[in-house]
């Protein structure tokens, strides 16, 4: 054997290990299907929203085949402890939280799993932060529901209806408590974990209003609180989009869909290889206001025009 | 003879039609200035449309009564266009802000006949640029890539100060700093955006921004103001020069002693006014400085795009 032709017996070797190598590589790479934790604080249509659009968008982005493992715990605190240690133990890739309460579990579990949040009200206010966490927060003025629901009708008292074991709920009735004094109303708390807890409203004594928190358990008793607002007369906001047909007659809510881009667009880059500490929180930035003229109606007020005109979206 | 009679005949009668001719327009003058009982004012919807129509009946009653002659209100659905819209909707006079108000000195040769005295003595007006007090801007860099709100491109006070602001500041090319910007239309509306998370800094008119703190004194702690323009006029009431000299002076008349009859004061505290001072063209002269810092030309400009 010459020279030359040992020399390119050992070019064809190696030029074959070379490809034997990356193919191999290519197979692992293809066989590496990324798993995604998402936690619902709630089932309520707000987090089904988010949801939604947060696969959407993963789809668009070339992420349609992440294993997606969804948990809509009861709103309490055992749930989403469960629903949390759940998916750390199958070892997901990323945990997607909606909402403050189930972003709250997942960090009481200590995990090293990257965690991006959407749809909290106000992260730093109820002790959301971390290395490996980041996400968005749909924080909406209380203040500003407040003034619109004072447009339509005189409020000496508002009952405010919150979980008391949902923090960010909590945190927006201290927010009303602090302003009620200068806006001339006077807060009645009305807690609601179990749709039973509704009766609790008419217990109250007399209410002008109802202010509808960010709770999960509060959404999840729309129905009964609606049907005592209707059958009260009392008119109704929420800062949480609810479906059009709700009933609620203000709302001021950070875009669920939005939300749930925002989410997506985090998830990518840490499946991409970025440290959830590199990504800052972000702020919705598409706020809306919906007032429902048919419901507000229906109840016997009208809601001034120069208020309406405010309105990113009315229903009719 | 007779062909001599014929023409003196001839001459006469065509005198007699020169005349006709001659006096008709002056006959025609005096029947529009002793009929001209009703005038169409036009109002700029520097706040939403139907406080601000609530604001100005009042005064339109008040001057009709006083003066003899109709005045009849309408809004401009928007800033922008105004000086087209004066002349397709056929209006005698408006109420103009410091921005279109030049605009209209400028191109429709209107004449400045009266402004308010503010509740606080001033009969000028400040741009305020603002945010939510709890937000993290708190200069002109912490803006970048913020969504902005403003009134109208025909606005001083709620756009083109904060053109000029930003450029001074080295902003030349807002569609790039701001993630986003929109227009609300009213001074209230960018100030209630801003309110509610809508927007992150706005640009409105102090004497609004004002009026609202007035009637909710909680939005004074909830927002913070970046910076404040010089003075500029407050909304001033202009007329067509063609409009006849005694109904001008009529209601300039009207307007500058409602302060001194009961009924006038209680007009005047409806419309959140002290009293009617004259005004001039030159109260308009800081506009035109300001329309130099925004690199703005106040002939070729129409408010728009």
């Amino acid at each position: 054997m010459t020279v030359s032709s040992r020399i390119q017996r050992q070019l064809i070797i190696c030029l074959a290990a070379i490809g034997v190598f990356l193919l191999s590589s290519l197979q692992v790479f293809a066989a590496e299907k990324r798993t995604i934790g998402v936690i619902m604080t709630g089932d309520i249509p707000y987090y089904a929203k988010m949801h939604k659009a947060f696969t959407t968008k993963l789809a668009k982005e070339g992420y349609g085949d992440a294993e997606i493992l969804l948990q809509r715990p009861y709103p309490d605190l055992i749930s989403w402890s469960n629903a949390a240690r759940k998916l750390i133990a199958v070892d997901v890739d990323v945990v997607v939280t909606f909402g403050g309460p189930a972003t709250l579990a997942v960090m009481n579990e200590r995990t090293n799993i990257p965690v991006v949040f959407a749809g909290v009200h106000n992260p730093a206010a109820i002790g959301i932060t971390g290395k490996n966490i980041t996400g968005s927060m749909s924080k909406v003025p209380t203040s500003s529901v407040i003034r619109y629901l004072k447009g339509i009708t005189p409020i000496s008292n508002l009952g405010v209806l919150y979980s008391d074991i949902e923090k960010d709920s909590l945190k927006q009735v201290e927010e009303i408590e602090n302003i009620s004094k200068d806006l001339g109303f006077k807060t009645v708390k009305i807690s609601i974990r179990w749709p039973e807890d509704v009766r609790k409203i008419k217990a109250s004594g007399k209410l002008d209003a109802l202010l509808l928190t960010c709770s999960a358990s509060v959404n999840m008793a729309l129905e009964g609180i609606l049907d005592i607002a209707k059958a009260n007369k009392l008119p109704t906001a929420s800062v949480l989009k609810n479906d059009i047909n709700s009933g609620v007659i203000i709302t001021l809510s950070a875009s669920p869909e939005e939300q749930g881009e925002l989410a997506a667009e985090k998830v990518i880059k840490i499946l991409r290889g970025a440290n959830p500490n590199t990504l800052s929180q972000t702020s919705g930035k598409n706020i809306e206001l919906i007032f429902n003229l048919k419901e507000n109606m229906s109840i016997g007020f009208k809601i001034p025009m120069d208020l309406v005109t405010e309105a990113t979206k009315i229903i009719q | 003879m007779e062909g001599s009679r014929l023409d003196i005949k001839k001459t006469f009668g065509f005198c007699l039609i020169l005349v006709i001719f001659i006096l008709l327009p002056f006959e025609i003058l005096a029947e529009y200035d002793t009929s001209q009982q009703e005038i169409l004012i036009g109002l700029i919807p520097e706040q939403n449309i139907f406080k601000q129509m609530d604001r100005y009946r009042p005064l339109a009653s008040y001057i009709s009564e006083k003066t003899g002659v109709k005045i009849k209100l309408t809004v401009l659905s928007r800033y922008g266009d105004v000086v087209e819209r004066f002349i397709s909707r056929g209006m005698d006079g408006a109420f103009f802000d410091a921005l279109t108000g030049t605009m209209a000195i400028t191109k429709l040769n209107v004449h400045p006949v009266a402004r308010p005295v503010n509740l606080d003595n001033t009969s000028t007006v400040r741009s305020y640029i603002f945010t939510r007090a709890d937000s993290n801007i708190k200069s002109v860099k912490d803006m970048k890539g913020k969504r902005a709100v403003f009134v109208d491109r025909a606005t001083a006070t709620g756009y083109l100060f904060a053109v000029a602001f930003l450029q001074e500041n080295g902003i030349s090319d807002i569609d790039r700093f701001f993630s986003e910007y929109f227009f609300t239309g009213s001074h209230d509306s960018a100030i209630y955006s801003v309110l509610d998370n809508r927007a992150d800094v706005g640009s409105a008119q102090s004497t609004i921004f004002n009026m609202l703190i007035l009637k909710d004194p909680t939005i004074k702690r909830e927002l913070r103001i970046i910076a404040e323009s010089e003075e500029f006029p407050e909304t001033t009431l202009c007329v067509r020069r063609d409009i006849s000299l005694s109904v001008r002076n009529k209601i300039t008349e009207a307007l500058l002693n409602m302060n001194h009859d009961s009924e006038g004061r209680e007009t005047l505290k409806k419309f959140g006014a002290l009293r009617f001072i004259g005004a001039g063209e030159h109260d308009f002269a800081p506009i035109i400085n300001l329309a130099k810092r925004a690199n703005v030309d106040i002939k070729g400009y129409k408010g728009k795009r």
